[in-house]
Formats: C-alpha cells, sequence, structure tokens
C-alpha cells in the first residue's frame, strides 16, 4: 500500500432526495484500498440511503460514483455486483430454508450438464471459505446456523461474486460482543488480501476500534473524514450530533417517596413450564430508578413480563400504589399509570403496518384525551404523534409514515417517547436505548431522569452496564431467575459488577476483587468491552 | 398431550382401523369389508384413480410453481374449468373428428385449452405482480369468471350448459407392459397419464437441480434476496404463475378431452378439483412427487367411492359415501402437521424498497 494508495471507491457531490427529504446533501466520500473505513452517523443521518447509492439500489438525484478510478452508474445492484461492489445489509439477504452453498451461488450457480452443477458449487464455497479463515459447513441450511455464521455467508457470497469492496450496513447490530470481536478479525483478513471495507455503525467504540478512517455523516451531510488514531470519542459524538454530548451521565440526588410498585415472592414459568424467576421480590418508590442487571436470558424478560401483564405469574403478587394487578389485564396496568418500553420494539411496541398516528394511540386508544364516544380523535391522535416525533427527533419527522418504514433507532425513539409522555407513575423500560445512537440515547436518559425528579418509578433493564449504572438508584443483578443482589451502583465497581452477573455470590465477590484484579476471565472481556462501549453500545 | 404424541395416537388409531377392515375383509368376503377389498383390489379402480388424479396432479404442480415464487393462486380451480371448456369448444369449432394443419382436431383443441388457461393465469399474474391485487381475491375472482364465462358461453353455442360430445383423445396401449396383471392398467391409459408420469418428475428436477427452481424457491422465501442476487423477482413470479396455467390447462382439457364432452351444471366437472389439488399440494409440501401422491390417494379415495355407490344390497346413502374423500383430507392434514408456506408467499415485492 504505501503512501500512494489508491482509491476503491469515491463518491462526489452525491445528493439524493426522498419526497419531502434531502436524505443525502452533496457528499463526498473517499475510501482507500484496502483500509477498513467507518460511516458513521446517528440513526437517519442517511447513512444507509447513501450506500444504497453506491449499490445501485437508489439513483442519486446528483453527483458521480467512481469505482477504482473509473465513473460508474449502476442501475441495479448486479450492475454494481459486476463492478466489484458487495453489499452486506443490515437484514441478511438469505433464504432460510436452502444451504450455505445454495444462498452463496444464488444468482450465479455455475451450470453443469444436468442443472446446476452442485460438486463444484460446494467446492468453490469451501474454497472461497477456506482462503480467508472462515469455518463454515456448506451443506447447513440457514436456518440452523447462528447469526454470526450467518454473517460470513452473507461476506462468502459477496466475495463470490468477485466483490473487491465490501459494504456492510450496521453488521455489530445483530451479533452478540464476542461475535463482535470475530467479525473484526475478519475484517484484517479481508484487508490483508486487499479487500477494502466500508462499514456503517452509529456505536463510537466500534468505529475507532476497527477502522482506519472515519467519515461522519449528519443530517445528509459529511461533516468530517477523520484518522482513527487520531481522533477522541467526544470529538466523533459532538461531530454527529452537532453539539457536545454528555458521555457520562449526571445524577442527582433525589427524595423517594412512597412505594409505587411492589412486587413480592414473584416465581414466573416461560412457554415450556421452566421456571425463569424464582421468588423475586422487590420494591420501587416515588422518585427512584431500579435498574436489573444480568447477562441477557437469565430470566427477566419473563419478570418484566410478569410485571406488565403479558404472562401469568405461578405464584406471588404484583401492585401499583398498592392495588393488586397480579391477574389484571393490560389495560388496568395501563390505567393505573404503567408505562412500558417493551424489550421488541417490533414485535410488542409498533404495528409496522400502521402509520406513526395510529402507533401513537396504540395503549391509549381509550384514553379521553384521543377518544369520545367510542371514536378516536383522530386530530389529537396526529398532534399527539407530531409531538413525539418532534421531541425525540424521530427521523423523518412523518407522522404518516408507516412504521415499518423506519430504521430500528427511530422505531425505538417513537415507542420510547410515546410511552414516555403518557404520563405514567410507574415506568417499565426494557432496554430503552437499543439499536439507538449517542444524541438520542442522551436525551431518553434525560427523560427518565426527569421522569425521577417529578417522583415517578422506574424500572429499567438494560445490558448496557454503563447505562443501569449510570442511571439507576439501586442496581438488582439477576442471575438464573434470582436477584443475586441488590447493589448501590455507585459503591460497585464494573468489575464486580460482572462477578455478580456470571452469578457470583456477593461474600465471594468482595473477596475475589480484592484478591484478584483479572478474577473471572470471561466476565472480564465483558466488562472491558462495555467499558469502552459505554452509552453508544448495544 | 402435545401435538407429536397426539398426532402418533391418530395414525396409529387410523392405521389399525384399516388393518382391521382389510383383514375383516379377507376373512369375511361379501361383506361390506370384503367388498371394499374386491374394489380395492380391482384393475379397474387402479386406472380410474389414475385417470381421476390427471387434473388435480397437473393443477397441483401448476400450485407448486406460482407458490412457491411466491404468489398463490387459489384460481387453479378456473384456470381448470376454462381450459376443460375451451378444450372442447374449440375442438367443436374446428369440427370434431376433423383434422387441422394435418393434426387432429382433438390435439388442436387440447392446445388451445392450454393457451387459454395461460392468458386467464397471465391476466390473473398482471394483476397480482404489477397492480398489487390481493392474491387471494385475485385468485377468487379467477375461479369465478371462469365458473361464469365456461357454461355461458356453452349455452350459447350448444344452447345447454353441457357441450356436445367431441371425440376423446382415448387410450394408449403399451404392448408388453400393458399385459401385467394389475399394474398394467398403468400402460393402457389416457396419453395424460403419460403426460403426468413426465410432468412430476420433469418438475421436482426443475424445481432441485436447476438455477430456475432456486430462483423459484428464492423469489418465494426472500425476494430481497434473490432481487440482490440480480435476478428480476418480477420475472420468476411471472414464470411461475405462468408455469401454473399451462399446467393446470393440460390438466382442464385431459379431463374434459379424456371424456369428449364438457360438463357445465352445479360446479362444473371440474367440481373442486382445483382446490383438493391445493390440498394436495400443501400435502405433499411443495414436492412434485408428494403432491401427485396426494393425489393419487384422493383420486383413488373418489375411485372407490363412484364403486361402491354401484355395489348392491346396501342402504348407505350416497352422500355420505362422497364425504370419503374430504374426510380422509381432514384426517390426513392431521396427520401431516403443519406444511411449511413459503414465508414471502402471498406477499407483494417491490423491487427496491427499503
Amino acid at each position: 500500500m504505501g503512501q500512494m494508495r489508491s482509491q476503491a471507491v469515491r463518491l462526489a457531490g452525491v445528493t439524493k432526495r426522498f419526497p419531502g427529504v434531502l436524505a443525502n446533501d452533496d457528499v463526498d466520500l473517499e475510501v482507500g484500498a484496502g483500509t477498513v473505513h467507518a460511516l458513521l452517523g446517528e440513526n437517519g443521518a442517511g447513512k444507509t440511503t447513501l450506500m444504497n447509492v453506491l449499490y445501485g439500489l437508489y439513483e442519486p438525484n446528483d453527483g458521480a460514483v467512481y469505482v477504482d478510478g473509473e465513473q460508474r452508474r449502476f442501475d441495479s445492484p448486479r450492475e454494481a455486483i459486476d463492478a466489484g461492489v458487495g453489499m452486506i445489509h443490515q437484514h441478511f439477504m438469505l433464504v432460510d430454508p436452502m444451504t450455505v452453498a445454495e444462498n452463496v451461488t444464488l444468482g450465479y450457480e455455475p451450470q453443469g450438464r444436468f442443472g446446476v452443477d452442485r460438486a463444484r458449487a460446494r467446492e468453490e464455497v469451501v474454497a472461497l471459505a477456506d482462503r480467508y479463515g472462515f469455518d463454515i459447513d456448506p451443506g447447513a441450511r440457514i436456518e440452523d446456523i447462528s447469526v454470526g455464521v450467518q454473517q460470513r455467508v452473507e461476506i462468502l457470497k459477496a466475495l463470490y461474486r468477485g466483490a473487491d469492496v465490501l459494504v456492510l450496513d450496521e453488521p455489530t447490530a445483530v451479533l452478540t460482543p464476542q461475535e463482535v470481536e470475530e467479525l473484526f478479525d475478519v475484517f484484517e483478513e479481508l484487508t490483508a488480501q486487499g479487500k477494502t471495507i466500508l462499514f456503517i455503525t452509529h456505536k463510537l467504540g466500534e468505529a475507532m476500534g476497527a477502522a482506519e478512517e472515519i467519515t461522519v455523516l449528519r443530517d445528509g451531510r459529511n461533516v468530517g473524514t477523520v484518522p482513527a488514531g487520531d481522533t477522541s470519542r467526544e470529538e466523533l459524538a459532538e461531530l454527529m450530533v452537532g453539539r457536545e454530548v454528555l458521555l457520562e451521565i449526571e445524577r442527582d440526588p433525589v427524595e423517594t417517596g412512597d412505594v409505587v410498585l411492589g412486587v413480592d415472592s414473584l416465581r414466573v414459568r416461560d412457554g415450556r413450564g421452566t421456571e425463569r424467576v424464582s421468588d423475586a421480590s422487590f420494591a420501587v418508590r416515588e422518585g427512584e430508578i431500579l435498574g436489573i442487571a444480568g447477562v441477557d436470558g437469565n430470566g427477566q424478560s419473563e419478570l418484566i413480563e410478569a410485571i406488565t401483564g403479558l404472562r401469568a405469574p405461578e405464584s406471588g403478587s404484583v401492585a401499583i400504589d398498592g392495588a393488586d394487578v397480579t391477574r389484571a389485564s393490560r389495560r388496568a396496568h395501563t390505567d393505573r399509570g404503567m408505562a412500558y418500553v417493551p424489550e421488541d420494539r417490533q414485535e410488542r411496541g409498533l404495528v409496522m403496518d400502521l402509520d406513526l398516528v395510529r402507533n401513537a394511540v396504540l395503549g391509549s386508544q381509550h384514553d379521553p384525551a384521543f377518544a369520545a364516544n367510542g371514536r378516536i380523535d383522530w386530530a389529537a391522535a396526529r398532534a399527539h404523534a407530531a409531538a413525539v416525533i418532534d421531541a425525540y427527533d424521530v427521523r423523518p419527522p412523518d407522522p404518516g409514515a408507516r412504521a415499518a418504514s423506519l430504521s430500528g433507532g427511530n422505531q425505538q425513539k417513537f415507542v420510547v417517547g410515546r410511552e414516555l409522555e403518557r404520563d405514567p407513575r410507574v415506568v417499565i423500560a426494557s432496554h430503552p436505548t437499543r439499536g439507538v445512537d449517542v444524541g438520542s440515547t442522551e436525551f431518553i436518559h434525560e427523560r427518565l431522569l426527569a421522569l425521577r425528579r417529578e417522583g415517578r418509578a422506574v424500572v429499567l433493564v438494560s445490558s448496557k452496564l454503563d447505562e443501569v449504572r449510570g442511571l439507576s438508584d439501586r442496581l438488582a443483578v439477576m442471575y438464573e431467575g434470582e436477584f443475586v443482589d441488590v447493589i448501590d451502583p455507585g459503591e460497585t465497581t464494573e468489575e464486580q459488577l460482572g462477578l455478580l452477573m456470571a452469578g457470583e455470590r456477593p461474600d465471594e465477590t468482595a473477596e475475589r476483587a480484592t484478591v484478584s484484579a483479572d478474577g473471572g476471565e470471561d466476565t472480564g472481556t465483558e466488562t472491558e468491552r462495555t467499558g469502552t462501549d459505554d452509552i453508544d453500545g448495544e | 398431550m402435545n401435538r407429536a404424541s397426539l398426532q402418533r395416537a391418530l395414525a396409529i388409531g387410523f392405521g389399525g382401523a384399516l388393518a382391521v377392515f382389510v383383514l375383516l375383509g379377507l376373512v369375511f368376503p361379501g361383506t361390506l369389508a370384503g367388498d371394499f377389498l374386491d374394489i380395492l383390489t380391482r384393475e379397474s379402480t387402479l386406472s380410474s384413480a389414475l385417470r381421476l388424479s390427471v387434473p388435480i396432479a397437473f393443477a397441483a404442480l401448476g400450485g407448486i410453481f406460482a407458490e412457491k415464487a411466491g404468489v398463490i393462486n387459489i384460481g387453479l380451480e378456473g384456470l381448470l374449468i376454462i381450459s376443460a371448456f375451451v378444450g372442447v369448444f374449440a375442438t367443436s369449432l374446428l369440427g370434431a373428428g376433423g383434422e387441422t394443419l394435418g393434426v387432429s382436431n382433438v390435439w388442436v383443441g387440447f392446445a388451445f385449452a392450454v393457451l387459454a388457461s395461460t392468458l386467464l393465469s397471465l391476466l390473473f399474474a398482471v394483476v397480482c405482480i404489477e397492480f398489487r391485487a390481493d392474491q387471494i381475491i385475485a385468485g377468487l375472482a379467477i375461479w369465478l369468471i371462469a365458473l361464469g364465462l365456461a357454461p355461458f358461453v356453452a349455452r350459447v353455442y350448444y344452447g345447454s350448459v353441457n357441450s356436445g360430445s367431441v371425440s376423446s383423445l382415448g387410450t394408449w396401449e403399451i404392448p408388453l407392459l400393458s399385459a401385467i396383471p394389475y399394474v398394467g392398467a398403468v400402460f393402457r391409459s389416457d396419453p395424460s397419464v403419460y403426460f403426468l408420469l413426465v410432468a412430476v418428475p420433469l418438475s421436482w428436477w426443475v424445481l432441485n437441480r436447476t438455477a430456475f427452481g432456486r430462483h423459484v424457491d428464492a423469489s418465494g422465501e426472500n425476494p430481497r434476496a434473490l432481487d440482490t442476487a440480480g435476478v428480476s423477482v418480477r420475472k420468476v413470479r411471472y414464470q411461475g404463475v405462468l408455469l401454473s396455467g399451462v399446467l393446470s390447462g393440460i390438466g382442464g382439457a385431459s379431463l374434459s378431452l379424456g371424456l369428449g364432452q364438457f360438463i357445465g351444471t352445479g360446479q362444473t366437472m371440474v367440481n373442486g378439483k382445483g382446490f383438493i389439488a391445493i390440498v394436495a399440494y400443501l400435502f405433499g409440501n411443495y414436492n412434485p412427487i408428494g403432491a401427485f401422491g396426494a393425489s393419487l390417494l384422493f383420486a383413488g379415495l373418489e375411485a372407490i367411492q363412484l364403486r361402491l355407490q354401484q355395489v348392491p344390497g346396501y342402504t348407505i346413502p350416497d352422500s355420505l359415501i362422497q364425504t370419503l374423500p374430504f374426510v380422509t383430507v381432514i384426517v390426513v392434514l392431521a396427520l401431516v402437521g403443519r406444511t411449511r408456506i413459503p414465508q414471502a408467499a402471498g406477499e407483494y415485492y417491490e423491487s427496491g424498497e427499503d
């Protein structure tokens, strides 16, 4: 490579308009051959649109695309593929019941005398996988392999089609921390063999960790390209958001009041009959945030489902302001002032085919503010949707947009906004900032703290350690369905928290933490990662 | 009780009852069970089962191509009706028994039938693929159009909803093979039976071994995957739906021209075969061979049912016996459990939409 590095991709003055929205505004972008380049920006900054222009899915209104120094015009993905540009979409383009080899060769099937030459397809896929050090069974069905492996199949697919430039849209969004590490190793292997990588992200830590150069996009404009080794998280956050961002959470002390949510000896089984929550008891008071930390899958989801009335518990009770709601309907919970930000926004937070106006009144369709005599006041609903969109910076700012047309982060912002603006007594927030960019994460944190100041009660479940530590007054650590300990987050180090999350009892933890600094190996890496990736990580 | 054990219990119960019935028939010939067994083992039952399976199986093969490509074609019944009618109608127009350009008019009529069915499926494809029509409603429309149009034209031309008679396709007999006892019936069949015996493995090969088959699969499962691979989803879906038209056309033409007449009373001579075809391919889990097996099962029950009605000495109402195939359909579906429907089947796909 050296000094005279050629450019694999160059975008010059790319502008892309949609009805009512300017998605890309005169964007220049240069990516050196054989490098990893990150395209950083908030949800809705126009990153994906720009990449779709490069890939031939969208035609730009203005500007030019150069690949290997030659100006290109792609009218379809096929033409981009033929020019050596491969794209790995956020939602994988794989056919579930087909095998790895069939997916990799889709549209490029090697022909034999009697239809597709399946033996050759297999051999070619294996050879390609070996060359880049992927351990993949070509005969495995997509539906049977993990998300991380599926992503590698997507990469193989692009390579099989002769891609020299790989464009990845939010490649880490669906991965576990371990898989993220592996993906970045794959990046290194690919660039070592001369491939160029351009990946989209809104996570500062990942951009700085994996890329050589970072281009920041804000409101559809390129606001700067910086070498990764020559910048800071603060600078990047400011470029992204356009103002200074508080990466640290500031929490003032607040007087707590009466108990709002009381949970007593709750036992919950999942759909298969396995006990997932064993004897959980706690109370949350006015002006208090109770955090629940734990490795995903230790009963947090079932606990929240039982509290919110989505799943009937085996035994125990749940009360709001002293009134028992253990087996009451969802509506009874809402009527008593419970707001709920669900873990899976698409499954439980939104009706994807409805517009934002309709989604804005989900759960409050019987609220007198929106309904009279059994009819919904659509003007009020629309005004409410517009208010949420405005306050929570949902993009595009169009109440008439279908929920499905928004990116994941914007869907999340909308759901959080709808729930927090219900004037709740108690907020149950599951992963409220999942997939949300730094600027909006900061805003959601502020709103949660404001609710606390106003004397509401909040239960916060999050896998981001900095988030639960920073926001919570008390922090309950869940392990295999039990509260291992309830701690004061200010008095506990991240390492101690990591050990608790791995199921160590409090007394052991205190001992371990003092005796050995590199105690539990698995939790050590976990806390380290979340440490570098605080509020922008998932 | 969970699903699996319930299914097993059902299978054992059903299979056991069948075994007892057959055993009874062996021990006591002359009883209902004995007559049933007699019918089952008759050569004519096999040949009529094969003949009856032809329209069902062809429509099922067509349905597989369309639905795997992502377009649920519930209008198979209509395609069968239109081709059954046009086959006889075109033959009548040309002059039954004559020749056109050296080809027997029956076969020219056959070709027109396939063409008519294909054109009707093209209409269906256009409204579904270009105009985002709901596939189920458009499919029902196809059925209702054919159900109204065919008897109407018959009434205008023939003066009755039933057509006049034309010469039938006849029988092709393969020497030597047809002399084999019982299975020899297969080699003394309507030409359409041979077509079917070629079409079933051919369809399987196309779906499982060719690039086109892969594209059909991907188009119904994840059309964006196919689109981003540079293959036109629109084109693949058109091909799938048009194939359902061609195949159903062969089935419908075989039905009427095998008999030499179109019968337009009630639900017409097609009488639900297009809908049974949908059950057949679901039962066969979108595998042409499985769908053929299911078609044969339903047609076999139909054949037995027809024979049972002719056995003297029983006072079982005909209408009760006629329910036999449908009862079996329900039992079979309960046993098979859930079929995996292509994920994107029934959904409109627009290229480039995010």
